[in-house]
């Protein structure tokens, strides 16, 4: 079943188009690859279905209901989640509480209820020592914490934008690994903008190719990465 | 500095407000009357300041406050106690009106904007002669609660800083901590995490209005008069925010340590230099900023890191 879906959706910010009538969707379970050359669009379209900023035209869907128009903290209740290519932490809060806020805010819990879930999530993540600043965790847990802050919404579709990113080859390997594990427990739906085509290719089981804010190509990564079109786009059309 | 200092220190200060009437004379109950208003606006204007919003509305508030209070009391005929609940009330529901418009705005903008409302209460007062008594002000006739005795006045702005103990105590223990310390660090990210950003801040905004409206009923009912003068005075402005800055923000204990230092102080320069108190607050707002951005805690806090570093290195070897 098909759990976010776009149609025509479209960003202008003054004369440049940074969506431009992209239709997708995502289903239950599935891993999405969101893939495309600097400036093609993609933390945009992001921030466009995660309602950080809203479209010019087009339609957002779901589970069956609009939410073209609908402000991001509504759409985090109703089962929306991301993360942050630049990453901030809230100072002043320690690691726990930083992963409390999603259940707080997005699922109405107590805060009592909230430090019960965050404890749970921390575990299920790998992080420790709970109560530490996060300004003192290495860049591993940081992104730990970013994800496990984003599961504290209890989303049905999260979207990670270069989670990956700044990470060595054994901690890729290692969050990879995570992230399928609580894709497919929870059986979420999980959009991955990523650069490093490794990551794709073995995390998603599907990608969506922008260029230039356009959708240009569609499919499993072996397919796509073989499309004339994509290699032009990384190319810069010199192929 | 840690939390159980941090509560301490708040429970010290509590306690000896508390044992003061016993042994202090008039004067001296006076003075305290004066630390603990300005401590109580210290708080209220700290506690919106976790949101990230710096407000220079505090004078607009209390003259606010003042003037329903005294109003309800002379035009009105309320009883004293009942004025200073309404001031509280009437602040909280203007704060609720404008609120809708100008927690829409940011930084500078929100900052400028608290200022002028606070100048355009004062206008309006100053106008409305036959109402309010214009630039003369207005007193009540029947005289100042418990009249005058500085005792039963020093328990009633105890009280008032009580409420504000409390509410700011409420904001550190609840979701209001998360919620606004999510929306200072990072408002696109607060909304991920489902933050209704403009409820929190419409609810930290009145309710921090309200004390301060209730403050300016203490001021008067414990002075008997109003005028646009002295009730929306700068001092109300600027002393808060010096003794939270001093103290360290974002926080309960940070005020109330600036509060007893710089009332303390500014009672002795009010006695020395009457007219150029003000220009010392300036200065040491500037002080404070440019050298100790995190207030006292702030020094505190890294003297007691640095000591436990120093133990940390000590084990190790």
């Amino acid at each position: 079943m098909s759990k976010l879906t776009t149609t025509d959706l479209t960003r202008r910010f003054m004369g440049l188009v940074a969506v431009n009538k992209v239709s997708f969707s995502m289903d239950e379970g599935e891993i999405l690859g969101i893939i495309g050359p600097n400036g093609a669009g993609k933390t945009t379209f992001i921030n466009l279905v995660s309602g950080i900023i809203m479209p010019t035209e087009g339609k957002i869907e779901y589970k069956g209901r609009d939410i073209t128009y609908m402000p991001a903290h509504e759409r985090a209740r109703i089962g929306i989640a991301r993360t942050y290519q630049l990453i901030h932490p809230l100072e002043n809060l320690s690691l726990l509480e930083n992963v409390m806020v999603g259940s707080i805010f997005a699922r109405g819990k107590s805060l009592k209820a909230a430090r019960k879930q965050a404890e749970k999530l921390c575990a299920e993540l790998g992080l420790e020592n709970l109560d530490r600043d996060p300004s003192r965790l290495t860049i591993l847990e940081v992104k730990r914490m970013e994800i496990a802050k984003a599961l504290s919404n209890e989303p049905e579709v999260l979207f990670l934008d270069e989670v990956m990113a700044g990470l060595n080859a054994d901690e890729t390997k290692d969050l990879i690994a995570t992230v399928q594990k609580i894709a497919k427990e929870r059986k979420l739906a999980v959009g991955v903008v990523e650069h490093v085509m490794g990551v794709i290719r073995e995390l998603t089981h599907r990608v969506i190719v922008l260029e230039a804010g356009e959708l240009i190509a569609e499919g499993p990564y072996e397919e796509v990465s073989k499309n004339t079109r994509v290699i032009e786009a990384y190319l810069g059309g010199a192929a | 500095m840690n939390r159980s200092t941090s509560r301490i220190i708040t429970m010290a200060a509590i306690a000896i407000m508390m044992v003061l009437p016993a042994f202090a004379g008039d004067y001296p109950l006076q003075v305290a009357r004066n630390v603990m208003m300005y401590m109580a606006l210290a708080i209220t204007w700290d506690m919106l300041l976790r949101s990230g919003q710096i407000s220079f509305g505090l004078a607009g508030l209390v003259g606010l406050g003042s003037y329903a209070t005294i109003l309800a009391v002379v035009r009105g005929g309320m009883p004293d106690w009942l004025s200073i609940l309404f001031a509280g009330l009437f602040s909280g529901l203007v704060a609720f009106g404008i609120g809708f418009f100008i927690l829409r705005l940011r930084h500078t903008y929100f900052s400028i904007v608290t200022l002028a409302l606070g100048e355009i209460f004062r206008i309006i007062i100053h106008n409305l002669h036959d109402f309010t008594g214009g630039p003369e002000g207005i007193v009540i006739q029947q005289g100042v609660m418990f009249g005058g005795k500085s005792g039963p006045l020093y328990w009633l702005t105890l009280a008032g800083l009580g409420v504000a103990l409390a509410a700011s105590y409420w904001f550190e223990k609840s979701k209001f901590h998360f919620a606004l310390t999510a929306i200072r660090n990072n408002e696109v990210s607060a909304k991920t995490s489902g933050v209704n950003i403009f409820r929190w801040l419409l609810a930290t905004f009145v309710i921090t209005s309200a004390i301060q409206g209730m403050i300016g009923g203490i001021f008067v009912q414990s002075y008997g008069f109003a005028s646009p003068d002295s009730v929306f005075s700068a001092d109300f402005t600027l002393l808060p925010m010096a003794m939270a800055l001093l103290g360290g923000i974002h926080s309960t204990v940070g005020p109330i340590l600036g509060g007893i230092l710089l009332g303390l102080v500014s009672e002795w320069l009010k006695l020395q230099i009457p007219y150029g108190h003000l220009v010392v607050y300036g200065l040491m707002i500037i002080v404070v900023i440019l050298f100790m951005p995190s207030g006292l805690l702030g020094i505190a806090r890294k003297a007691g890191s640095r000591k436990s570093t120093d133990e940390n290195q000590r084990r190790a070897v």
